[in-house]
């Protein structure tokens, strides 16, 4: 009966004791497998391929844009765009050409939780647009329904160039940057576009904005698309 | 790749849009010049430059006191006859036929993307032929600057 006690009692204090070991080893293995993934910080540049390819298709379209980006914390980028377009925009009765360049620069931040080691994104951002632009009214046609019978509607080849227009506008972005090769990203995004301010033509209007797009009569707001190319190049590592 | 925003209202002229105005004129009585007097039988046609007569889609023979006539927008004369008492006798015009020089500097105006540009017509004048038998008494300009058709351009009295 005794025995059978300290028997009982050996054996427990042996589970307490192994138990404690175990959530010891526990603890230690935790600090032992915590390898820390060093982030890679740096300069991303690259561009978009959809101005290029559509440079290459489209007659009335010649465009290019360079675009990086700058991490500055974990999810925190700063991001910027360079780029000039050329848009012949040819509606029943307006022929126009603008011909210009803008800059694009604002912050990105990145809302998806990596997996271990990797390096993606999925990201929103916004930017403050800026553009500086020409536009050429290549022709017109006078709307006048009534007078069709003195002939054909009087077209006008004008061919008057007006040069310093200017346009400011906002944009909300939305899009992922996925690492393909080591430090080779592929990306889209989609941006909304809201003007702000802008520089009429007299005696016509803005039917396109280099790097806005096409505008509309309904309203101050576009929507572009981006597909881009980049290259991190790495400067520096953080833990975070 | 690219999404095309195909056929939009942007696109598509309203009829509501003001496009180019036409000419509005107005027919006075010529001894009480306050009267307006109508016209009987008017019938309203162009002569183009090889002198052939052109015809208005919104002009019919019609008794009336005020008429809307469409003017070139690819010239700064238009043009006119204003035929009275017009009658056809076996496929030939009988009546009064007056004709009228409509001149003017032309403006063109942007209206929109999907209307394009309107001409506004400024410094408008007008002028009789002279002829054996005219209707037409005399030629007034009501308003010199034809930028609307709310109201008459040209009074003429008879």
């Amino acid at each position: 009966m005794k025995m059978q006690r300290i028997s009982t009692y050996l054996t427990s204090t042996l589970t307490v004791l192994l138990m404690s070991f175990s959530v010891g080893a526990q603890n230690d293995s935790i600090a032992n497998d915590s390898i820390r993934y060093a982030q890679k910080y740096g300069l991303r540049l690259g561009g978009d391929v959809s101005k290029l390819v559509r440079s290459f298709v489209d007659d009335d379209y010649t465009g290019f844009e360079i675009n990086g980006d700058y991490r500055l914390s974990k999810n925190l980028y700063i991001a910027g765009e360079l780029g000039t377009e050329e848009k012949t925009t040819d509606y029943d009765y307006v022929n126009s050409t603008t011909q210009g360049s803008y800059f694009k620069g604002g912050i990105d931040y990145n809302l998806y939780q990596n997996w271990f080691g990797m390096e993606n994104m999925i990201y929103s951002g916004f930017r403050a647009g800026f553009g500086t632009f020409n536009q050429t009214l290549n022709s017109y046609t006078i709307f006048d329904t009534n007078g069709q019978p003195w002939g054909n509607q009087t077209t006008v080849s004008d061919g008057t160039k007006q040069s310093g227009l200017t346009a400011i506008w906002g944009e909300l972005i939305l899009g992922v940057k996925a690492e393909t090769l080591n430090n080779l990203y592929v990306g889209f995004n989609i941006q909304l576009k809201g003007r702000i301010t802008e520089t009429e033509p007299d005696n016509f209007e803005n039917l396109y904005i280099p790097g806005f797009g096409r505008t509309y009569d309904s309203g101050n707001f576009s929507v572009s698309f981006g597909y881009n190319i980049s290259y991190l190049i790495p400067l520096f590592k953080k833990d975070k | 790749m690219l999404i095309i925003f195909a056929c939009e209202k942007d696109d598509i002229c309203s009829e509501a849009t003001a496009t180019t105005p036409q000419l509005v004129v107005r027919f006075y009585d010529a001894l009480i010049l306050e009267d307006t007097k109508t016209v009987p039988s008017l019938f309203v046609y162009g002569i183009n430059d090889a002198s052939e007569t052109v015809f208005f889609n919104n002009i019919t023979i019609s008794t009336t006191d005020s008429i809307a006539i469409p003017l070139r927008t690819d010239n700064n004369i238009t043009k006119l006859v204003f035929h009275k008492d017009l009658v056809e006798i076996s496929d030939l015009l009988v009546g009064n036929p007056d004709t009228v020089d409509i001149n003017y500097a032309r403006e063109d105006v942007y209206v929109s993307r999907a209307c394009g540009y309107k001409t506004i017509y400024t410094g408008l004048g007008a002028t009789l032929t002279v002829d054996a038998d005219n209707w037409i008494t005399n030629i007034t300009i009501e308003n010199n600057t034809l930028e609307n058709e709310n109201a008459a351009h040209i009074n003429i009295s008879h």
